[in-house]
Order: C-alpha cells, then structure tokens, then sequence
C-alpha cells in the first residue's frame, strides 16, 4: 500500500501545475498504484489569506476523502487564523497542518507560531513542514524565500515533545541533530523522503540505520514533482522488504491512526 | 587509440550491464518490443568521477557504476572537475589522467569528457587534442569559468568542431545574484554561440539543475545545433514535456549529474512515447558519438 505524504491540490504563483484537481491527481496516483495522500492547498503558499486556500481545498476533496486527506495551512502572523483553525478542524475535517513560516513571513519561535503548534498538538494534528516549496535557484525574480535551516526545525521539535512532525521536501538530515540518534531529540518527528538519495551516498540508508525503519515515510510531491523518483529510490534502496512496506505506507497509516 | 575506447553504434549496442537484464520496470518499458541487438543503449551524458585526491574516489567511483547498474544506464559520459576552480592548467591535466585510469577500469561504461579551463587557451587546445586522439574522449566539459560567449573560449570551442566532438557546457538561469559563479553560461549564451558557430554541437547542461528551465527550453527552442541535457536534481512535473515540445524530442539527451533516481526518474514520469524516450535515453547521443567515427 503506498501513501503519498506530500501531495498537494490548486495553483502555484511561481509556475503552471498540471494535474492540480482532485481528478487530476487521482489519476496520477492510479497511475503509480498510490492509494491515499495527505494533500494541502499550493495556492494557500501565496495567498495573503491562506484561509481562502483551505476552503478550496475542503470543495475539492469533497467526495473524495476515503483517498485525498486533507491539511490546512493556517499562517498565525494573519488576522484570525484561530477561526480559521476551528473551521478547519470542525467543519472541513482536517487531519494536519502544513506550515510556511518562510513564504509567511514568521519565526517558528514566535510567541503565534508556539501557540499555534500548542494548540494542533492538543487537538491531534500532525504538523507538517515543507523544507522548501522549489529549489533555490529557480525562484522568481519577485521572491527571495529560504529553505527552513534543519537546525530550526530540530530546536521547534525540542520544544514541542509531544507534537507529531512531518518533515517534507528536506534532505540533509544526517548532517543534522535530526538525523542523528546520538542528539538524543523527541522520536515525534518523520521525515518524507522525496529529495533524500538512496545511491551514491545513501542518505536514506543512514537514516534507516540511525533513527530505524519507522520514521521515514514516503511522498511524491505531486503535482509539483513527478512522481517516479520517490518510487525508483524505494526500488532501488537496499533494505528489508518490511522496512520498505513501512516506508511505501504503513508508517504513514499508523500517523493518521488508520 | 586504444582499441577498447573505439566508439561505434554497434560497440555502444554490444555488451550492455543493463541489457543483461538489470533494468528499473521505467526505462525496460521504453525498450520492451526491442529484440537485444536493435536495443539502443541508455547513455547517461552528464556524469562525473570523483577526483583522485578525496581518500574514497575509486570506492565513490565504484558506487556510481553500481548505482547505473540498479538504475538499468549502460553508459555514463565522465569528467573530473578540480575541486577548486578556476581550474590551473595542471589541474585540469590531473583531472583527465585520473579519468584515463577510470576508463582503464571500467572501459564498458565509462566515456570521458576533457574538461579544461578556457582562459588557458594554448594548453587547453592541446590537452583537449591529447584526450581525444590519443585516450579517445568523445567530448570536452566546460564549466564556469567563462562565460561561453567570451571570445577567450573560441579556440576550444574550434578545436572541439575539428575532433568533431560535442561540448557539455555547465549552464544555469538563476534570476537572484549567484555570487557563487560569476560567468555563468545560460542558454541564452549557448544559444548565441551556437549561431556563431553552427558547425559546433553544444549541449546545455542540466535542465533540472540550472535556475529557471522555463527560461532556458524556450532560450534555445531556435538553437539548432545546442542539446539540452535533462540532468539535476530538479524533478518538477512537466519539465521533460516542455522542453520536448519547445526544443524537439531530437536534442534532447538523457543524463543524471549524479541525481540518479532524479534523473531517471523523471523520464519514466514523463508523458513521452516509447519511441521519443529512446531517442532521448540513447539515441540522439548515439549520433552526436557518430560524428567521430
């Protein structure tokens, strides 16, 4: 069973998605015999009210929710954002979150984002975090936005030991705390592997041997990204067949509680 | 010459790893109504070895073949880069005799590009000759050193058109400052070069590893004698198909950079034909290396 922890629905400001409706992506996921994905609204990244996102999101996954599970992204620097939390969670049904502290011009340690965290931790959502929306290099001439430094993101997990984190779009870990058992951080955090190499210097392989099977978890990325390389580094990665089973879903099942 | 580094259609066709059967389910589908003589190989444009003075080069080196293996790539075009560049001519030199030896140990799979720094013309002009006619290099790798378009670059550039082998040319469009490399190529620039020089086959570096690839396909969809390579570690859905139908299925040519499930990747993903895929994966390179013999 493969279930895509990072897929996403709507527009990019930056560039064209193909694939971006719930139709759409379901194909894609037909296709590569994926059966269900955490999905979150790519317009909401640039939106000023992220709220608005949401309630695309919530229209278009209407009817689909057995496969396409949805996250919000709230931003806590914006007016409102604890309605926009409650609606989110009683009416839309929401399973998580999905943060950009960088595109939304916050600090994971402000006083808003902790709160927020504080209060998705006491209602049972995961936490996800993409590491970077695109690679560097291509942005816009209109927007300079950073990765979020992996050192951040182990401080904010620190922090909140009993949140649950799902790191997306990241790669580098093994040269972090996060990535280190010997840093001795809370075990509620996982890490997708879309961008993380499992030839040449294996990072996936360090991983599994440092922090074990069940934190890895795998996503596409889509309509961003194709969908083949997360697949080939599973086919090609040199692990136990049950590690793998882990990694294609039943980790990311066990996150959801399903 | 020595006889193991001839490069020929049929040698490229004959004695494959991946046709023996060591192919990932994409890349087999694109071949699958090939019997295995007609098979083209996959060739992968755009690799690097590891440079001779990190302690585990020739275990990275040995890695690299073993991943082309898993990942069903039969042939990987090489260079070595110094690890601090603007390369010195002795530097550059060194590069290519570590690559001569790699060739000596894996002469299946390995095909080398002579990488040199332009800025020194003289020298650059004569290692070049040396790779290809005494070691048999099928190209030459420039990188950042100058911009393609300096006249500085010319002789190489008309050396290259002489030995008749292509140039694999770092590239990138980044629209934020990159202090990093100053002279930085674009396809803008290769595009430019290309006119000025249309006996030259060129061949723009890693679409998916070079800043803006929107920018850089339509840059070249008039660059009749410039290949996009589609290596890097960029993955983003559409940009195989974009450029396949903005350049032409017929310049484009398959490579990794080293982001190996990245660059296979997205072209099981891409929504081409079996038959466009080859031409990407094995054939178009296949031409360029005809130019030699």
């Amino acid at each position: 069973m493969l279930f895509d922890v990072n897929a996403y629905l709507g527009h990019f400001a930056f560039r064209q998605l193909r694939h971006n409706t719930a139709d759409g992506l379901l194909r894609q996921m037909d296709a590569k015999g994926i059966e269900r994905a955490l999905v979150s609204s790519a317009s909401a990244i640039t939106y000023r009210n992220a709220q608005s996102g949401n309630e695309e999101l919530e229209e278009a996954v209407r009817g689909h929710r057995d496969r396409l599970i949805p996250l919000a992204v709230i931003n806590p620097a914006y007016a409102g954002w604890e309605d926009d939390l409650k609606i989110c969670c009683d009416q839309f049904g929401i399973r998580g979150l999905r943060l950009y502290p960088k595109w939304h011009h916050y600090e994971l340690t402000d006083a808003r984002a902790q709160q927020l965290i504080a209060a998705a931790t006491e209602l049972h959502l995961l936490v996800s975090i993409p590491i970077r929306v695109e690679d560097y290099r291509q942005r816009s001439w209109l927007v300079d936005v950073p990765d979020i430094p992996l050192a951040e993101i182990a401080e904010l997990v620190k922090s909140h030991p009993k949140a649950r984190f799902l790191l997306v779009n990241g790669m580098g870990y093994s040269r972090s705390p996060l990535g280190r058992d010997s840093e001795r951080l809370p075990a509620n955090y996982w890490i997708e592997i879309s961008r993380i190499s499992a030839l040449l210097n294996n990072e996936l392989g360090q991983l599994l041997t440092n922090l074990g099977p069940d934190r890895l978890v795998f996503g596409t990325g889509m309509p961003f990204k194709y969908p083949d390389p997360p697949l080939l580094k599973l086919e090609v990665l040199d692990a136990p067949g049950e590690f793998k089973d882990r990694i294609r879903g039943r980790n990311a099942a066990e996150l959801l509680g399903s | 010459m020595p006889s193991g580094l001839q490069i020929s259609r049929r040698g490229l066709l004959i004695g494959s790893a991946a046709a023996t059967g060591v192919m990932v389910r994409g890349l087999a589908v694109s071949q699958a109504d090939q019997t295995k003589d007609e098979r083209v190989p996959v060739i992968d444009c755009h690799a690097h070895l590891f440079h001779p003075s990190r302690a585990d080069h020739l275990e990275m080196d040995r890695r690299l073949i073993e991943a082309a293996d898993k990942l069903g790539i039969d042939r990987l075009c090489c260079s070595i880069l110094t690890p601090k560049r603007p390369a010195t001519v002795e530097g550059f030199r060194e590069c290519n005799r570590a690559l001569v030896a790699a060739i000596e140990r894996y002469p299946d799979r390995i095909l080398g590009y002579s990488y040199v720094n332009p800025g020194f013309s003289r020298e650059a002009v004569q290692e070049i000759r040396r790779c290809v006619l005494d070691h048999g290099f099928i190209g030459v790798k420039l990188y950042n050193e100058h911009v393609c378009t300096d006249p500085i670059v010319a002789p190489v550039i008309e050396a290259a058109i002489e030995l008749r082998v292509p140039i694999l040319h770092h590239a990138g469009r980044i629209h934020h400052p990159f202090p990093q490399q100053p002279n930085i190529s674009d396809g803008g620039d290769l595009a430019e070069l290309g006119q000025r020089y249309p006996e030259a086959r060129l061949i723009c570096a890693h679409i998916g590893g070079g800043g803006d690839w929107e920018w850089t396909i339509k840059a070249l969809r008039h660059a009749r004698n410039v290949y996009l390579d589609t290596s890097g570690s960029v993955t983003d859905e559409g940009m195989i198909e974009l450029a396949a139908r903005t350049v032409g299925v017929d310049r484009l040519l398959f490579g990794c950079d080293m982001s190996m499930t990245a660059g296979v990747g997205k072209m099981v993903s891409a929504d081409l034909s079996a038959e466009e895929k080859r031409k990407i994966l094995g054939e178009n390179m296949l031409q360029l290396l005809a130019m030699r013999s």
